[in-house]
């Protein structure tokens, strides 16, 4: 089975090049970005035992400092990269010292609300665009090397792919480093029984914001990808709780606290939810079912439409309870060796 | 002897209850202390206060002739105090050997002296040959040596021992007396908490008595044995 993950990665680096058509790609780029982010999110859920549902707002961290300076001085990520980590990093701070006071579900709850605190604030802050957001202004690159400046490739989508490939891959290899190092123990103990981490000399606070800070570095990263990828960033789709809650959901459905978890997650939710948007809601228009449609077909129909029906939430419950059901370690529990 | 562990007055309140009111004794280095006392007497509530996992609402605990009253417990760990818990604590999916790790990790020792360090500390406790299992499938009598090895390896000086022999089975009840003693040969000072008057008769040099949250005698355990107040209270039941 070791091979298994390299076939994986050698797989994903040869795909857009068999598959060159844009919704494919698209597909894959948003599996690796939701990969990379539940991994992010795993390093503080899975092994620090810090369960957050606020990690949209390190998203949004990312996604809105790359789109303000782009936007106000022609920077892109590329130069703005170190800005974004220190605004993660204070946020993380601010957050955490606070909230890791709290023990377990307080601080799931703590998460929640500060995540729609700034979710709301940013809905109303001016400077930022408000509930309308941010539109990077697309370029035309006279190079190669102008257009890696400004991370702007006409319509091709291949430098995204690769971009965020080396990132999925950089965030798992930092994930596994930690797991095997010397932090990664100190992680797991507070995880697993905090006062007896305690007890033998951990500063469970000092480890707890460790976690935070580097779990959010990566998350923001991720937020700054997007940005550059969609050219819009607006709250709903960087700083809400939906997001938030795909983060956490991709992680703990795949495998809380495991490696390959959260990749797993991601490759089944993210294309599932592609595909349910693209093809069912595609021929119906706005949600009115056919007319030789009827009962069951014709509801679900109306939900993948989008009108006010969201098909893949619906299915999002459905899988939450399975899992919760039958294997509350994630999918990747039923096969516990590939860990 | 030197005095290692000096209690002075210490109280603490839950709810308008005191759990300790007024509680003084000292623990001379070298030594084995025993805290007794019915159920409810307020000896767990002792220990937590000594290691910094409740803050007094009045008195004093000084170590080392240093006030180390409201510390946090991991900065205590690092002074030189440890302890093993009433309700076992292991780190459940961590395998043995890494649980007895985790203390030296936190001091910044490399893996290799935290394994092996813990090799050392599980031979001691006798489960060295369980170091690669995960330490919830270990049995209670297991899981108690697996805490005073974890609690070993921080080297401590003042180690408290939270029911030795509670919720054991009878016959394992003298190998973890003798353990007990082979953890004094290390030269660790020791206070423990114990229900069972013959373990502490054996082990212990001094005993505090306590009900109710207050401290009824004190003084070595054959005196107190005999204390009037112990009996009614403590041993009249059994005897």
């Amino acid at each position: 089975m070791r091979w298994l993950p390299l076939a994986f990665v050698a797989a994903l680096a040869v795909y857009p090049l068999v598959f060159s058509m844009p919704f494919p790609q698209h597909v894959v780029i948003m599996a690796l970005l939701f990969a990379t982010l539940g991994t992010a999110w795993n390093i503080l859920g899975g092994l620090a035992g810090q369960v957050s549902f606020g990690h949209a707002m390190y998203f949004g961290i990312g996604a809105y400092t790359a789109a303000w300076f782009y936007k106000g001085f022609g920077l892109s990520a590329l130069v703005t990269w170190p800005v974004a980590l220190a605004f993660s990093t204070l946020a993380a701070v601010v957050v955490g010292l606070p909230t890791f006071r709290l023990r377990g579900h307080y601080f799931v709850l703590a998460s929640v609300f500060i995540m729609q605190a700034v979710y709301i604030i940013v809905s109303n802050w001016g400077a930022v665009g408000a509930a309308i957001g941010l539109e990077l202004p697309v370029y035309r690159p006279s190079g190669a090397l102008d257009a890696l400046w400004h991370l702007q490739f006409h319509m091709s989508k291949l430098p995204f792919y690769y971009g965020i490939l080396l990132l999925f891959v950089i965030t798992l290899a930092a994930f596994e480093w930690i797991r095997r190092s010397r932090l990664g123990l100190l992680f797991v103990a507070l995880r697993e029984e905090e006062d007896a981490a305690r007890s033998v000399g951990v500063d469970t606070m000092r480890y707890k914001l460790l976690a935070l800070i580097v779990s959010a570095a990566f998350t923001t990263l991720c937020g700054m990808f997007y940005a550059h990828y969609v050219l819009y960033v607006e709250p709903i789709s960087t700083t809400s709780l939906t997001i938030s809650v795909e983060i956490a959901f991709i992680a703990i459905f795949g495998g809380i606290g495991m490696l390959w978890g959260p990749t797993l997650g991601a490759f089944v939710i993210v294309p599932m939810t592609e595909l349910l948007r693209a093809h069912l809601s595609g021929h119906i228009g706005l949600g009115l079912a056919g007319a030789q449609d009827s009962g069951i077909a014709a509801w679900l129909k109306y939900l993948a439409a989008g009108g006010g029906g969201q098909l893949d939430i619906l299915l999002y419950g459905l899988m939450i309870v399975l899992i919760a059901r039958y294997q509350p370690r994630g999918v990747l529990g039923f096969f516990r060796k590939l860990d | 002897m030197p005095l290692l562990l000096k209690v002075r007055g210490l109280t603490r309140k839950f709810g308008g209850v005191f759990a300790n009111n007024d509680i003084s004794f000292d623990v001379a280095a070298g030594s084995v202390v025993g805290l007794i006392g019915p159920n409810g007497a307020g000896k767990t509530t002792v220990f937590n206060l000594i290691t910094g996992f409740l803050t007094p609402d009045a008195g004093e605990v000084r170590f080392e002739d240093r006030d180390i009253t409201g510390k946090r417990p991991d900065l205590l760990s690092r002074r030189g105090i440890a302890r093993t818990f009433q309700v076992l604590r292991p780190f459940p999916r961590l395998t043995v050997e890494e649980n007895v790790m985790v203390g030296p990790i936190a001091r910044g020792e490399s893996m290799a002296a935290a394994r092996q360090r813990a090799g050392e500390c599980l031979e001691l406790v006798g489960i060295r040959h369980k170091a690669k299992d995960l330490a919830r499938g270990l049995s209670t009598g297991q899981r108690k040596r697996l805490e005073m090895a974890r609690a070993m390896a921080t080297q401590p000086r003042l180690l408290l021992l939270d029911e030795i022999t509670g919720g054991v089975d009878q016959p394992s009840i003298p190998g973890l007396i003798a353990l007990v003693a082979r953890l004094r040969e290390e030269g660790v000072t020791l206070l423990v908490i114990e229900h069972n008057m013959r373990v502490i008769m054996e082990l212990a040099e001094k005993v505090v008595f306590l009900h109710l949250g207050e401290k009824v005698a004190e003084g070595p355990p054959a005196e107190i044995a005999r204390h009037p107040r112990v009996v009614e209270l403590y041993l009249g039941s059994h005897a």
